[in-house]
């Protein structure tokens, strides 16, 4: 396991696109927006959601990362009101939501289908939440006016949902979300159904987005790359639990576990027996990779435990010449080569038969003769390169 | 006895129009004889019997109404070779139509058994008696629960049209339930009779006169009906109905069997009562005349008929077989009606188009009212 | 090109497409037209079958068509007609109501039950069609009797003192019609519900949208195809229906079916029957053009989502 002071410590901490932004989880003395206190979820036998606590904050965008089935969506329809946890409570802003119906919740969703109103025009969708609270024709009409041309969709008013693209119905389903001003929005993959392009586009207009509005967000998403991109905290959650929670940055860096490690991102995973463990570092014998792996932070377990050492791909050097200044290295035969562009990926046979996955920046336009299939190419990493997780 | 196979057999006329005409060389083949009929009118194990002396093998179809009986016959060949037409008016006007073929009387050896009374009034219907032989026979006239109506009205007058046709009298059945045959031709000749006027009029004024007297009682009917009143009597739903005689008798039988304390009797009115006679004739299209003409002298042995007559509940137009029929049936009087009853019975003639369209709108008008 | 794939490519489209207009032609056009020709006839029961032929040959020589409109004119002549249009309408319309209003919330309850019961709901609705309809009409005349079921319930309890006069009324005729049509209506309702977008709802109770108003904002409106559809079902075969004000109406119960079964059989007018289904045919192609609109207009239709 990862020292957590080491995390905490960690300067690398940044807040997805957005850059720096305040962090209010570190504030002691801050009030949550949502708390989720001990909430489980059973459907029968299945238990969706199993003891989890959170708690985020005003003006946070927080995102509930996993897998299919990993009762992220469970969460989030909880915190809508569509179901009633089995155990535990929910509160937000203070006041706890036990007994308070969907309608009447402060938070508005906008779902993963989008849910717009087949039968309605663009407007009358936007406008419904306001109609149901009974505001007056007028104001409906100046509101749903600046919420249409907050994202972009003024002339498209008069429309069916059915005449609408993908993006543009999503546009809308934001906008209809958002026009009451509610203190929490929930997003279900709100991008899921947008194609890249288009994703990447929209990520950027949703950050814009809120911190215009400053409405907390709460994201569901199976993709790493929108979580990352979108939220200032990450929640992973797997088999109704959270694994790790943390800024993307953390979770990318620290991973706590090895799901956590597999998740996101790519890893290199390695088995090895403690060896030597001080407070600020540590070694572990590796058959794998023929020798110690040196570690840059203490772990907490004892000499003779068997533990796993992640590597990132990028974070491992590949040369011909052996790299003398890193810790960790060995040799190997390329035996494959996936070129995406902007980096390749290399898989190198080490000895005992594993396959270590390194990616190089393709920083030649022509790097192709540089590297090739059966090169025996020398590999390493430096000390704090790599993570040492527990089994 | 005219029970209903309701509108299952309406659908079978549709079929039958298109399938008639593929079926009977397919049956000539296997010595078959069509006959098609009211349900339950011949005794099964005659026609079994028949069979067995014979060897040609009895296809009995059963219709609900005369009405299909003739769309059938009207539409074209129909792949029957006996079918049972009520004698007015639908045989007459069928053999009018020339629906039927005359039948070959030297075939026929059995015809000295039938009852000259009967052939007679059949020859207003078919002439010289050429075309067919008589069947079951009655009457039409009035059904009625014992017990409910001598609790209304101690003194109803139960043999008389008056149960029916004065206002007053069935007034005080309404509520109880009065029925009557939905069949212009079985209606308004009693009607008729009932007013003093006569019952095979063809003048359009006695028909209004008719048509008026039903109006007034219009109001008190439940339902104008050719066959509900059998289940309506026989359970106790209904107290009064105009019916055919053999029906009510039925009925009567039904109530006695099911023990739930109705008694049902029929009455032939003492105004004086229509008669009808159901028939068996060969339609012009039958595909084997032989075979036809070989069951119905079967059909007019004595004890076949007999038979079929104890099944019923009819009196038959055989007169060779009165003393086979059950005591039971030959010694009721709503059946074989003692000789003066039996001189007041009527029987009427065909109608020309014209007259039977007014006749038609007229019992329409009865019906509904307008 | 090889020959199988010129047949595939000249004959398969236009072959697929001919099975079903043919079908149609064969039991619809063709048995319709016969039906016109007769209509347009003139009645004859010496003749067989009873009316005139439509084309004839003048001495052998000219070819003669004689078009009879009588028929037709006959049946604006006397109001019977007209009455027992209205009535049929009049009936239809209400029984369509009725069927609506009870087989709504009998839809909405299987399209929100439990999927594992659904199969069976629906089973439910489509059983009784394995009884012939028959029965279950004269069933229902041992319900609605005086000496039926429904009085000597109502007599035991002692809710009432004498039997209610049901069987062979108006009220009779709408009960066997409702009970018969009912399942015509649930089963379009049922799949336009059972499609319906349940996160709709949600999206709309987020939206601070009660149950009730929920209901008729967005279930309501989306489903009125399956409204449409099931009233079409319903009403279209009702005015033409025959064997249930037969067996459960009164003499007052006056329908078109009736009507034209009555010149059928008991008239032998076979050309002015005829006219009375040509007629009857024409007063539903309104409702019938209506039910193409709903079905071919709707928005899902398009592919909404």
């Amino acid at each position: 396991m990862p020292n957590p002071s080491s995390a905490t410590a960690s300067p690398r901490s940044l807040g997805g696109v957005s850059g720096q932004r305040v962090q209010p989880w570190r504030d002691p003395s801050a009030k949550p927006m949502i708390q989720i206190q001990e909430v489980r979820k059973t459907f029968g036998d299945f238990v969706a959601v199993d003891g989890v606590s959170v708690d985020i904050f005003p003006g946070e965008l927080f995102a509930l990362l996993g897998g299919s089935g990993c009762g992220k969506t469970t969460l989030l329809r909880m915190l809508a009101g569509f179901e009633t946890p089995t155990e535990g409570r929910i509160l937000i802003d203070g006041q706890d939501m036990a007994t308070v119906p969907p309608y009447a919740r402060p938070v508005n969703m906008m779902f993963q289908s989008y849910a717009l109103f087949p039968h309605m025009s663009v407007e009358q969708n936007v406008g419904f939440g306001l109609r149901m609270d009974g505001v007056s024709k007028a104001e409906i009409a100046t509101r749903v006016a600046e919420q249409l041309d907050l994202v972009q969709m003024g002339s498209f008013a008069k429309r069916r949902p059915h005449q609408l693209s993908g993006g543009q119905r999503q546009r809308v389903a934001l906008a209809r979300s958002l026009i009451k001003r509610p203190k929490v929005l929930l997003l279900d993959e709100p991008l899921g159904a947008l194609d890249k392009k288009l994703r990447e586009q929209t990520q950027l207009e949703l950050l814009n987005i809120q911190s215009k509005v400053g409405i907390t967000f709460v994201i569901v998403t199976h993709d790493q790359e929108e979580a990352m991109t979108l939220a200032d905290r990450i929640s992973v959650m797997d088999r109704g639990r959270i694994q790790q929670l943390g800024t993307p940055a953390e979770i990318y860096e620290f991973p706590q576990n090895r799901f956590v490690a597999n998740f996101i991102g790519s890893v290199n995973l390695f088995e090895a027996t403690l060896a030597v463990d001080e407070p600020d570092r540590a070694e572990l014998d590796c058959p794998d990779f023929g020798g110690r792996i040196h570690v840059g932070h203490g772990v907490t377990g004892t000499v003779g435990m068997v533990f796993s050492v992640a590597v990132r791909p990028e974070k491992i050097r590949m040369s011909r010449k052996p790299l003398a200044d890193l810790p960790n290295q060995m040799q190997g035969i390329i035996k494959q080569i996936v070129y995406l562009g902007d980096i390749s990926i290399y898989f190198i046979a080490v000895g005992g038969g594993k396959q270590v996955r390194v990616t190089q920046p393709n920083l030649d336009r022509w790097a192709e003769g540089e590297f090739t299939w059966e090169d025996r190419v020398h590999i390493g990493w430096a000390a704090d390169g790599g993570v040492v997780l527990a089994q | 006895m005219h029970t209903v196979k309701l509108w299952a057999s309406t659908t079978a006329l549709c079929l039958g129009l298109v399938g008639a005409a593929f079926a009977p060389a397919a049956l000539a083949q296997k010595k078959v004889v069509n006959v098609y009929n009211w349900s339950d009118y011949i005794d099964p194990k005659v026609l079994e019997a028949f069979t067995k002396e014979t060897g040609v093998k009895v296809n009995y179809d059963v219709y609900d109404s005369q009405e299909v009986l003739e769309a059938k016959l009207t539409a074209g060949k129909s792949g029957y070779d006996v079918v049972g037409p009520t004698a007015q008016p639908f045989l007459a006007r069928q053999v009018a139509a020339g629906l039927y073929q005359p039948l070959d009387k030297s075939k026929l050896k059995n015809l000295g058994n039938l009852d000259p009374e009967i052939l007679k009034a059949m020859e207003k219907a078919d002439p010289n008696n050429a075309h067919a032989i008589p069947w079951m026979w009655g009457t039409n006239g009035i059904g009625y629960n014992v017990g409910k109506v001598k609790t209304i009205a101690a003194d109803a007058p139960v043999y008389s049209m008056k149960m029916i046709l004065d206002p007053d009298t069935v007034a005080k059945f309404k509520a109880c339930g009065v029925m009557v045959l939905d069949a212009p031709t079985d209606v308004f000749p009693t009607v008729l009779q009932y007013l003093g006027l006569p019952p095979d009029s063809k003048s359009l004024a006695d028909l209004d006169k008719a048509t008026d007297a039903l109006l007034k009682v219009r109001p008190f009917i439940r339902k104008f009906h050719s066959s509900e009143y059998i289940n309506g009597l026989a359970n106790g739903d209904i107290c009064v109905a105009f019916g055919y005689s053999g029906d009510i008798i039925q009925a009567s039988t039904r109530a006695a069997e099911s023990k739930r304390g109705v008694t049902v009797n029929y009455s032939i009115p003492s105004e004086g009562a229509q008669l009808w006679v159901d028939t068996l004739a060969i339609p012009k299209s039958a595909p084997n005349p032989d075979l036809a003409h070989a069951i119905l002298d079967h059909l007019m042995k004595p004890s076949v008929v007999a038979a079929s007559s104890d099944l019923t509940g009819y009196a038959n137009g055989n007169k060779a077989s009165t003393t086979l029929v059950s005591d039971a049936v030959r010694t009721n009087p709503g059946i074989y009606p003692p000789a003066e009853v039996r001189a007041r019975l009527f029987t009427i003639t065909p109608a020309d188009k014209e007259f039977e369209r007014a006749r038609t709108r007229a019992w329409t008008r009865v019906k509904t009212g307008r | 090109m090889t020959p199988p794939g010129f047949l595939r490519r000249f004959m398969g489209r236009p072959t697929v497409i001919a099975i079903p207009y043919g079908w149609l032609g064969l039991f619809f056009l063709v048995p319709f037209l016969i039906v016109l020709t007769i209509s347009l006839s003139t009645a004859d029961t010496s003749l067989t079958p009873p009316f005139t032929p439509l084309i004839d040959w003048v001495d052998h020589k000219a070819l003669q068509v004689v078009l009879n409109l009588g028929n037709y004119m006959f049946l604006f002549s006397d109001d019977l007609y007209v009455v027992a249009y209205l009535n049929s309408l009049k009936t239809a319309a209400i029984s369509t109501f009725f069927c609506l209003l009870i087989g709504y919330p009998m839809a909405y309850a299987m399209a929100r039950a439990d999927k594992g019961i659904r199969p069976i709901l629906l089973m439910m609705v489509i059983l009784p069609f394995w009884t012939s309809f028959l029965i279950r009409i004269y069933a229902w005349m041992g319900i609605l009797n005086n000496n039926g079921l429904l009085n000597n319930l109502l007599l035991w309890l002692g809710v009432i003192s004498e039997p209610l006069p049901l069987m062979n009324t108006p009220t009779a005729v709408y009960i066997g019609i409702v009970y018969t049509y009912l399942p015509f209506m649930i089963l379009p309702l049922y799949s336009t519900l059972e499609k319906m977008d349940l996160s709709l709802l949600e999206a709309a109770a987020d939206l601070g949208c009660r149950p009730l108003r929920a209901f008729w904002l967005i279930t309501l409106p989306l489903s009125l195809p399956g409204m449409i559809a099931g009233s079409m079902l319903v009403f279209i075969p009702v005015v033409g229906e025959f064997v249930v004000p037969e067996l459960l109406g009164g003499p007052e119960t006056l329908m078109i079916g009736n009507v034209l079964w009555a010149e059928f059989f008991s008239n032998r007018d076979w050309p002015l029957a005829s006219a009375v289904a040509v007629a009857m045919l024409l007063l539903l192609v309104a409702p019938i053009m209506l039910l193409q609109r709903s079905q071919g207009g709707s928005p899902h239709a398009r592919g909404g989502h």
